[in-house]
Parts: structure tokens; sequence; C-alpha cells
């Protein structure tokens, strides 16, 4: 039996019973390479779920839907590595409880996709620590090295011209499962830190904005960046607070759901280089 | 609409020397908002504030900027005039135009564009300040004194007879402290333990204060008034109610040959054991490390002969919490690790002895009972040095201060070597004499004048043994030549240096240390037992070497600061705090994190019929202290700082 087939059995045995009041997987999308989210309440619709290394959006975010899991029962979610450590997090913010969250887990290497063993988000420690592991040696790709190669005025002018196309749309914001605040900073106007209008100087801070708010946080899951209409790679400004902070603490987020945020927590053996 | 006064002071030369103060007058005249704007030499001066009241009632201001020195001069000052005109004081604000601008720049044309511009920019500022009251906080009247000896008891006493009630902690077995071990005392010689045993005593006896000896503070949280401290009270696998403290434990404890701590090593104690004979309360304890029935699990010695059933060695360390309102520290002093010294020879020769040593040898209570022997051999020294400095005033051993008190018990132990050994010899090596001190410089002439203590002044380079006596090169710098002694004891005069774990105290406490780990106070001359942290006092040698009249003092002054605490019913406390908007909290608790005071609760949002819809956080207005660590970790901006409020912030940045 193919993943697909025995996580849609799961899924439909799960809702059977009653163990689960909702599976977040994926459907077949509008064109054949694409997948979208579905939201499954009843067995019989559990023939729609599809897996396969097609499905790379990160659905843990749909969990905060506000009073989804307020009623205290159980939603099932197909999740990779990304998600569950996205799951951890949300678990150590406080945003919601891993015992709610019935994990259908996944992997996918290249064009295969692979179970991966475990119920509760605490089940998949040894993979998220062999992930560590592998980030810790993983190169940077073609254009994150280009960028390292550069020098500060040239990385500057890179990202303006990337943030020059940048509309203010907030997809990447909306797409992030670690952008769950009730009011997002650039919705306070009382100040106004953040210049709403799309010009150079408000791309740029609304941009440099969410990378702080992500780093240590950020699980690479990369939503934002296929959320992007104007193609932005997002993605680099997070893969270099999560090396940055991976380097400076070993603090790799998502590790469990007790993880203490890297900008919160204080060690004697934190090292200080950046402190002039 | 704003009314908003603006005031430049010249400061005499101090602003107006550098600043062209008619032109910040000129510029902020017309700056929207402001109503009047003018100069004056001394606003701080009588007449000066006279003209801001006159002008907030006159003008019927909405804020007052003074343009003038920091904030943390004459910011009180000022405020209290606007009060006094009628005005709510935290509407008054302070641009300072002369630590950051008059003082530090040369060019009067700049300096006058960027006074202009930070008066402006707090103008801003004032635009979007709202009233402020004081928040008003209970006093808990029980004060924590962490140490027992002559500081922590005369500190503890003075509060106590003042009707206070005090916790008195430390963590040996007895009270007593240093002074307990000395000899005689200078500069009377009176004899140390029958001056301190009736304080003790006193202490221990005293229905306002409660004794917690063996014990040690784990926790420290809260602020002035409201400290919430947990204590660890360690296992002493002795029962103190039931024990009589009779004894009998500690003449059968099989384990008689461990090193007296109390005696610095010269005498012997068994596991069970109280630290000496007067120990307060006299209640033996059981050192885990060195028992047989914990190193063997066989024995129990010590529970057979006790005629109370006091021993329990199923005892565990015990916590208490208590509420307390004011903490004297009091934990005193270590002596400098001699092993610094090699070229003194301490470890090596075992007559070579410490200050303390020989303070032990010439006690009464003593290993010797009072009789000044070799710890070698048991012989009564002829010849004896002192070396003066061992330590001190050498900044290559990380000690560059002077202990203080050495040049004074040095003389001392002459001395009394001298009232017990008529035939003696004293020869002590110093750099200075320092006798400062009522009936100090006296002292130090009698022991050279009439008992016999030759002084050298110099330092001694080498010492060895020769022939079963110590050999002692120094120079006689005097003289100009080298001097070598033949000795049959040497003592060293150790360096007066911290408690090894005062850092980690202070961390727990939230005070300060210098670079040596002495605590620091709020301000040398000024305010010399509090410290930077309101409602924690110091007293003795924890703060800097100290002899036995100036801790007691110490002890006694911050005594009197935490009865002035304690005279009044509620405290005032600044009404800078954070307010959380619970609309846009999304209960994260990186707040809760982020605290270093425990200041932030999580509070239930509920519906009509209680129920919990969401968490959100709560800031404890008695415990937050305005520091705004909070604010920055809010990722949606949730928290604010009353009093320097994101739109506050913000007008006065964007009015540069």
């Amino acid at each position: 039996m193919s993943l697909q087939e025995h996580y849609r059995s799961q899924a439909r045995e799960l809702l059977a019973a009653g163990a689960v009041k909702m599976v977040v997987g994926y459907a077949e999308g509008t064109t054949p390479e694409r997948r979208r989210p579905v939201f499954i309440t009843e067995p019989e619709e559990c023939s729609r779920l599809v897996l396969d290394a097609r499905c790379r959006t990160n659905l843990a975010g749909y969990l905060l839907r506000e009073g989804l899991l307020s009623d205290g029962r159980e939603i099932a979610v197909y999740l990779s590595t990304e998600g569950v450590r996205t799951i951890n997090i949300l678990a150590a913010e406080s945003q919601l409880s891993s015992a709610q969250v019935r994990i259908l887990g996944f992997e996918i290497d290249r064009d295969e996709v692979k179970a991966m063993e475990g119920k509760r988000a605490a089940d998949f420690s040894e993979a998220i620590l062999a992930h560590k592991e592998r980030r810790k040696k993983q190169a940077p790709d073609e254009l994150a090295a280009k960028l390292e190669a550069m020098n500060a005025a040239e990385r500057f002018t890179f990202w303006q011209g990337e943030f020059s196309r940048c509309i203010k749309c907030y997809a990447c914001r909306q797409a992030c499962p670690m952008c769950w605040c009730r009011r997002c900073v650039v919705d306070n106007n009382q100040p106004q830190w953040v210049n709403t209008s799309s010009h150079t100087l408000g791309n740029l801070e609304w941009n440099l904005v969410r990378a702080f708010h992500l780093a240590g946080r950020c699980v690479e899951c990369g939503n934002c960046g296929r959320a992007c209409p104007v193609d932005i790679p997002l993605h680099l400004l997070n893969r270099k607070m999560t090396g940055e902070v991976l380097e400076a603490f070993d603090h790799y987020p998502g590790m469990d759901e007790h993880q203490e945020p890297a900008l919160a927590s204080f060690r004697k053996d934190d090292p200080e280089t950046f402190i002039l | 609409m704003a009314r908003i006064g603006v005031f430049v002071c010249h400061c005499g030369e101090n602003i107006a020397g550098r600043v062209d103060c008619s032109k910040v007058v000129l510029a902020l005249e017309n700056h929207p908002g402001v109503s009047v704007a003018t100069e004056y030499k001394y606003f701080c001066s009588d007449p000066g504030q006279e003209a801001i009241k006159k002008a907030v009632r006159e003008e019927n201001l909405t804020g007052v900027i003074v343009a003038a020195c920091s904030p943390r001069m004459h910011e009180a000052t000022f405020r209290k005039a606007c009060a006094a005109a009628g005005l709510n004081p935290y509407l008054c604000e302070i641009a300072n135009i002369r630590e950051q601008c008059s003082w530090v720049h040369e060019n009067p044309d700049e300096a006058t564009r960027k006074a202009i511009e930070i008066t402006r920019s707090l103008v801003e500022k004032v635009k979007r300040n709202s009233e402020l009251h004081p928040i008003e906080v209970p006093v808990t009247k029980r004060a924590l004194v962490i140490g027992g000896g002559i500081a922590g008891i005369q500190a503890a006493l003075d509060i106590a007879n003042a009707g206070g009630e005090v916790v008195l902690v430390e963590r040996e077995a007895s009270l007593g402290g240093h002074m307990a071990q000395l000899s005689e005392t200078f500069p009377t010689l009176d004899c140390s333990q029958c001056i301190m045993t009736p304080r003790m005593v006193e202490a221990s006896q005293h229905p306002n204060i409660r004794l917690l000896t063996y014990s040690e503070v784990e926790k420290v949280e809260g602020f002035i008034g409201n400290f919430r401290v947990r204590v660890r009270l360690k296992a002493r696998y002795v029962d103190p109610a039931a024990c009589t403290g009779c004894g009998d434990c500690m003449q059968k404890c099989p384990q008689k040959k461990i090193p007296s701590e109390f005696d610095c090593g010269l005498g012997k104690r068994t596991a069970i054991s109280t630290p000496f004979a007067q120990a307060v309360p006299n209640k033996p304890v059981i050192d885990s490390r060195y028992c047989t029935y914990f190193k063997n699990g066989k024995c129990k010695v010590c529970e057979k002969v006790c005629q109370t059933n006091a021993i329990n060695f199923e005892m565990e360390d015990e916590f208490l919490d208590l509420e307390i309102g004011a903490i004297v520290v009091a934990t005193g002093f270590q002596v400098q690790d001699t092993a610094l010294y090699g070229e003194y020879g301490y470890g090596r020769y075992a007559d070579v002895v410490t200050g303390l040593q020989f303070e032990r040898l010439a006690s009464a209570s003593g290993p010797t009972a009072g009789k000044v022997q070799r710890p070698s051999d048991g012989a009564e020294p002829k010849t004896v040095v002192f070396i003066q400095c061992a330590g001190s005033r050498d900044p290559a051993k990380g000690v560059p201060y002077c202990s203080k008190i050495c040049c004074m018990y040095t003389a001392k132990h002459a001395m009394l070597y001298a009232h017990k050994n008529h035939e003696a010899e004293s020869r002590i090596f110093y750099m200075d004499i320092r006798a400062a001190g009522k009936g100090y410089d006296e002292f130090t002439r009698r022991a050279a004048e009439e008992d016999n203590a030759g002084y050298i002044r110099g330092r001694v380079s080498k010492l060895w043994e020769e022939n079963g006596r110590l050999v002692v090169r120094g120079a006689d710098t005097l003289l100009g030549r080298p001097v070598e002694v033949q000795a049959d004891m040497v003592v060293l005069a150790t360096a007066m240096v911290p408690q090894p774990d005062a850092r980690e105290l202070a961390k727990k406490l939230g005070i300060g240390c210098d670079d040596y780990g002495f605590f620091s106070e709020a301000h040398m001359k000024l305010r010399p037992v509090e410290t930077a942290t309101a409602g924690i006092f110091l007293a003795g040698a924890c703060q800097s070497p100290k002899d036995i009249p100036d801790s007691v003092a110490q002890a006694s002054a911050a005594a009197s600061k935490v009865l002035s605490l304690f005279s009044r019913e509620r405290l005032e406390r600044e009404p800078v705090i954070a307010r959380n908007n619970e609309a846009t909290c999304s209960g994260c608790w990186g707040c809760v994190l982020a605290c270093p005071f425990n200041a932030i609760e999580k509070k239930d949002l509920t519906d009509r019929s209680g129920n919990v819809l969401r968490r959100v956080a709560s800031v404890n207005a008695g415990l937050c202290q305005g520091c705004g660590t909070c604010v920055t970790f809010c990722r949606s901006n949730s928290i604010d700082l009353a009093g320097f409020s994101e739109k506050q912030l913000f007008a006065e940045v964007m009015g540069l």
C-alpha cells in the first residue's frame, strides 16, 4: 500500500472512531502540479487526500485559526519535520497544546515520499535532531553563496532591488505559521513604526522587521517564499538568521515544546562576539 | 490644544557658554503648541522655580520642558515645582542640553542647533504625555539579615530593639562569624569571645529575632517593602528541638581527626560537632562528608548515645518562604588563599601560619588553650616574624587594596605574644603602618615601645628552613640593606577578600559587586550603606575590608535605614510601569520569560458566564519596575510603558 493510501485509511479510521474531529491534509490543486490544503471532517471524504512530493506547504499554521482547538478535541494533520518543529514552537509559545495534534508524518526525499513514524510531536525528536545535524553541514544554495560573497553595499543594492518589487500584500505573513500575532506590528498605527506604503523604505522596514521577528523561530518551511506573488527570495533572509542563531547559540528552533526562545533565554556561556 | 512652556536654563556658563540660549528660545517660541518660551540664568534657583510656577498658573500650561542639565540632577526639583503650581508632575520633562550637548561640543553654532533639536523633540514628547499618579505599595515590616557575624548580629539587634521583626540567617551551625575566632581585640585587648558571646545570646533569645542557623538564602524575588525570600534550611541530622546540647554524641563520635574549620585546621573536630564551645545555638550538626554512617552505611554511634533521640539520619534540606520588607547583607569576608605566596612557604612549612591561625593559637578557646606553640612540634617559639601585606597592596596578586586591619592585628599579635612570653622577640616586616582610628596609632606605638616589637620597613623576598628554624630574608629599606632573621614561627598578615560565593549572592539579590567581589554601595560617600537596589543594605566586611568598630557602626547605620523604611505604612512608587493591551495580546508569554522581576502574570479573559476565552498577560503594578524589557520583547507591540510610551518616543524621535 502506498503511503497516500495508508494515511487515507488512517484518516478514515480516526474520523470514524471520533478520535479526531478534522484531518488537515493535501488535495488536488487547480493544476496538476499544485496541491492545496484540505480540511476533512467526514470519513467518506478521505479519498480526496493526496500525498506526494508536491505536498510542500507547511499545514501547521492552519491549526491556529481562532477557536479551532478551543473545544479540546484533537485534529490530525499531515506534517513534515518542519511541520512537527512548528508544532513544538507553537506549543512552546502557548499557541496550542501538542496533545491536541495527531501527526501523520512524512518526509520528502527528492521526488519520493517516505513515512515518518510517530503520533505526537514528541515522538519525532530523533528525526529533528538528525535534521539539525544536517542543517549545520548544509551548504548554501547558489544564490545564498553569491550573496555571502558580496560586500555590504552590494548586498544592500541587491535587497533594495528585490524589495522594490514588494507590493505589501503581506502574503508572506499570512502564509507563515509563526506569524500568529492577533495584531501584527505593521497594523499598529499608534505609532506607525513601519511605513505602510510600498516604497523602498517601507518595504525594507517591513521585510527586515519580519526577519527579526522570525530569528530563532523560523523552521525554513518555505511557505513565505512560495506565497510571494513577486518572487522575492525571502527564504534567504530567514536562512541567514537561522544560521546565525544556530552557530552562535546552538539554537535550532522547534527541538521540543519546552525549548526557550533564543531571544529570551540566557546562558552564562553565551558568546558575546557581537558586543563591541 | 497643547500649551507647552519651554524654559531654557543657562546653568551659569555651563550651558550658555556654548549654546546660544536666546536662539533656542527664538526657535521654540513659534513651534506649534508652545505658549511660552523663556530663558534664565539658573532655573533650579528659587526665583527660577518661581518663574516656572508663575507661567504654569498664568498661561495655564499643559506641559513643561526645562532645557537644562541631566534629568538625574533636577528632574525631581522641576516636577515638584510643577506639582506645586497644580500641574501633574509627569507632564514636566527635562531636555538635557548640558551633559548631552554644551559639555560635549566645541562648536557653538552646532551645539545651539543640537540644543534646539533636543528641546523640540521633548516638546513633541510632552504633547503626548498623560497624567500619571504614584503607585502605593504596602511595607512588610520584617527584615532579613544575611550573615550572623558581628555586623549581622548588630543590625538584627538594632532593628529588633526598635520593634521590627528580624529573620537572621547564618550559613554555619552557629552565630559568631570571624569575630568568634579572634583572641583579643584591638585597641583595648578585651577578649573577643567575652564581648561577642553576650551579643550572640541576646540575638538568639530576642523575641523579635527568628534565628535560622545552618541555612542559606536560596532565592530572592520582589522589591523594596515586598521581597519574597526562600531560605534553605540545610539538613542538620540533629533535631534542634530535642537536642539538649549535652555533647555525648561528640565525645563518642569515632571520626575525631577532621581538621576544624573554626580552628583554621590547627585543631581537630568530630563528624558530629558544634563549631566551638560557646556556639549559639549549642546544638551539633552532622557533617555528612565525614560521617562514618554516610560514608559506609554503618555506625550511628551518636544515635545510640543520644538520650533524647535527637539524631535523625533521614533528615533532608527544607525550604522556608518568607515575606520580607528589607534586607541587610552582612556576609563578611574570607582570608586570601595563601597558596598564591609560594615564596612565603605557606603549606610547605608547618610553622608558617596566617594571622587568623595565630588568633586561634593565642585564643583561650583555641587548640592550645591560648599557649602559643609551633604547629610543627608544639615548642614555644622564641622569635616570631610577622609579614604584613602578605597579599594586600599587591596588584600582581590581584589585591591592590589595603586590607585595613592587618597593621593593627599584627601589632596586637606582637603584644599578645610578648605578654604570654616575656623572653619573646617579634620582628615585623611592614610597608607602611596604617593605624588611623581612635586609639590606633597609640596602640601600634605601644607594641614597638613597650612590647618589644621590632619593626623592619621592607618586604620579604624569600623564606626557607635551616636547622629546624625558618630563615626570613628581606630588605630593611630604612637602612638600605638586606636582612636575614632566624625565626621559630612566621605569621602572614593575609589579605581580606570577599566570600568566594559573593558574586552568586549578588546575582540572587540583584545588587552589584566591585572588581574584587565586594558588594557595591549606591554612592561611596553619600549612600555608603545602601545598594543600588532599593530596600537592600550592606553591613560589615562584605562591602570592603573593615575592623570591628567600623562593621558595628555600619551595621547600626544599615539598621537605621531599615527602620526608617519600616516607619512608613506604605511606600510611593514611580508610576512608570508597563501596561498590556489585552485586545491584541496573543498570550505567548515571551514577556513573562523576559521580565526580570516576575511582574507579569497570566490572566484569563472570560465571557459573561465565566468560560475562559483566552489568556493574556497582565502586569502586576506593585512588582513592575518599569525597565521596559517586556516592551522590546513583544512582537505585536501590545505592551507599552507609561511615561515612555511608544507613541511618546516615536514623536520624540520624529521631532528631531
